[in-house]
């Protein structure tokens, strides 16, 4: 099998990486221009090519450098920050505002979001029904498409969908990366079970409203996406938590402690996710025979997936979402992307090609449509 | 046994591989399929319940939908009725309503349709409050409150 020893290199030369692209370039081409590139919009065509571009260099220089984290970050960072302009400008677009109106409910015209997900499962299965005002077959974020999608890359991802496919895990992750050491250091890693407490709590409470608690009560999200207008306390009060939330979880926290704060202490979807890796085939591996017990991928990782005692027992946690930071921080390559059944510190290289192949294809279609959307109101904007 | 692991393993990944290339250009037919299902429609809760009478006025057609009591494992004691005026709205919308047609009125709507001030008076005591009463994009929405 390949690269056994410590420390062997995961870059490969510059002909080697553009032919290990070529696939990714060819699909995003097809998924970014439809087959037929039309240039009758100059902004379109502008926006489209420069999304085109990004996602193929960040793929290219994945592979080029051996390194994954910092550039699946860049694009998993974009994604989150298109969404939301996306999210925004069509808000204002079609409302003149960022919060829905009573009437929007009614007339369940609320854009889904997979963060619903934890929530509509026991209604469903009670009541035959989802409890969330949006549309099934809409054209924009429906619920059909979303849940096949999240389906779909929770299988194959596992916990990956955390840091490759959520729209919202890059604002964390952004803020997260803005300090080069952290300020709080020490942080119980026992919060990171957190989250399951509020699926519990989310999952309980909306089967007995018959309504997404977390959506209306606790999401902080909502601080950059829409929410329900401010007309009376219970709104003003629900306004109040969305922006603490995301202020302190999603901003202050991460920015202290290098860590995704939220998506390790609140995200109910998250608790869902991190099941969800006892099934994905693809996992990190450590390589006990060349770690050197340094522990600086347990410093690392943003998500509180490894202990010092997990690698002494050459065991990741469930909690982990692959996005490679522990990987790259580690000179000796003994944490490495592995298949389940393949034993630790062989096929190293196969096993990292065909995952991010896999889960940046995933990142790169699912985000391209929100990213050519804001690099287009850009250009509109400046031009 | 480990051999077998291993080629399970890089099977299921390459399963996956299959899954995510054709999840995309498939996602319009995958999404159909799934929408089939009997679980996939919104809940009364949110869309106010099936129009189980449409009154055809002057200018604009009433809906008055069944009312709602929908919870989880039955029915709720509160619950709602919605009605829709759908058209074009008079500046004041003035209605009595026989929502569960027993060819008794239940109660008597008045609405400013500039102001959205609204008054409910009850004929029975099954009416308690208005819920919502809101413009929408068909013409005007109002949830009366319901009990049992
Ligand atoms: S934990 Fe939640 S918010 Fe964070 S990346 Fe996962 S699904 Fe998204
Ligand atoms: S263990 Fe490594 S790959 Fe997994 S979440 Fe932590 S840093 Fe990322």
């Amino acid at each position: 099998m390949d690269d056994t020893l410590s420390g062997t290199s995961l870059k490969k030369s510059f002909g080697k990486s553009l032919l290990y692209s070529l696939p990714m370039i060819l699909i995003t081409f097809m998924f970014i221009s439809g087959g037929r590139p039309d240039f009758s919009n100059p902004s379109s065509a502008l926006a489209m090519m420069i999304t085109f571009i990004l996602v193929n260099v960040l793929y290219f220089l994945m592979h080029y450098t051996g390194k994954t984290d910092k550039f699946r970050a860049i694009l998993f960072i974009i994604f989150a920050l298109s969404l939301s302009f996306t999210l925004i400008s069509n808000m204002l677009e079609m409302r003149n505002s960022m919060s829905f109106s009573q009437a929007d409910i009614l007339e369940c015209k609320i854009p889904f979001c997979h963060l619903v997900i934890p929530m509509m499962i026991l209604p469903a299965a009670f009541t035959k029904s989802i409890i969330f005002p949006g549309s099934i077959l809409g054209s924009f974020a429906g619920i059909a498409s979303m849940v096949v999608l999240w389906l779909v890359a929770t299988l194959v991802l596992g916990r990956g969908f955390c840091s490759w496919g959520c729209f919202y895990g890059g604002w964390d992750d952004g803020f997260s990366r803005i300090r080069k050491k952290p300020v709080i250091k020490k942080i119980s890693d026992s919060w990171k079970w957190m989250p399951f407490a509020v699926l519990f709590m989310v999952a309980l409470t909306s089967a007995l409203s018959l309504g997404p608690t977390y959506c209306d009560w606790i999401c902080p999200f909502k601080a950059v996406t829409e929410f329900e207008e401010v007309t009376s306390v219970a709104s003003a009060a629900k306004a109040g938590v969305f922006i603490s939330l995301f202020a302190g979880l999603v901003v202050i926290l991460p920015f202290l402690t290098r860590k995704r704060t939220q998506c390790s202490f609140l995200c109910p979807l998250g608790a869902i996710n991190t099941l969800s890796n006892k099934i994905t085939p693809f996992t990190v591996k450590i390589d006990k025979a060349n770690c050197s017990e340094c522990f600086k991928c347990v410093a690392a990782c943003p998500l509180f997936a490894l202990t010092q005692e997990g690698i002494r027992n050459g065991k990741v946690s469930v909690f982990c979402s692959k996005c490679g930071k522990c990987i790259d921080a580690c000179s000796r390559n003994a944490i490495h992307y592995g298949i389940k059944g393949v034993p630790a510190g062989t096929m190293k290289k196969f096993s990292r090609n065909l995952f991010l192949f896999i889960s940046f294809l995933f990142m790169a279609v699912f985000s391209s449509g929100s990213i050519v959307n804001t690099f287009r109101g850009l250009l509109d904007l400046i031009f | 046994m480990k051999k077998i692991k291993i080629i399970a393993g890089i099977a299921w990944a390459f399963i996956c591989l299959i899954l995510i290339i054709v999840l995309f250009p498939g996602l319009n037919s995958f999404s159909s399929s799934l929408a089939m299902l009997p679980f996939m429609k919104i809940n009364p809760n949110y869309t106010g319940g099936e129009v189980a009478q449409s009154l055809v006025m002057d200018n604009c057609t009433i809906d008055i939908r069944r009312p709602v009591f929908d919870g989880l494992f039955g029915e709720r004691q509160k619950g709602f009725v919605q009605i829709d005026w759908r058209g074009e709205i008079p500046a004041e919308i003035i209605d009595t309503i026989d929502f569960d047609f027993d060819n008794n009125k239940d109660f008597a709507i008045s609405i400013n349709s500039k102001s959205s001030e609204t008054i409910l008076l009850p004929f029975n005591n099954k009416i308690r409050d208005v819920g919502i009463s809101t413009p929408t994009s068909y013409g005007w929405a109002v949830r009366v409150n319901l009990k049992k």
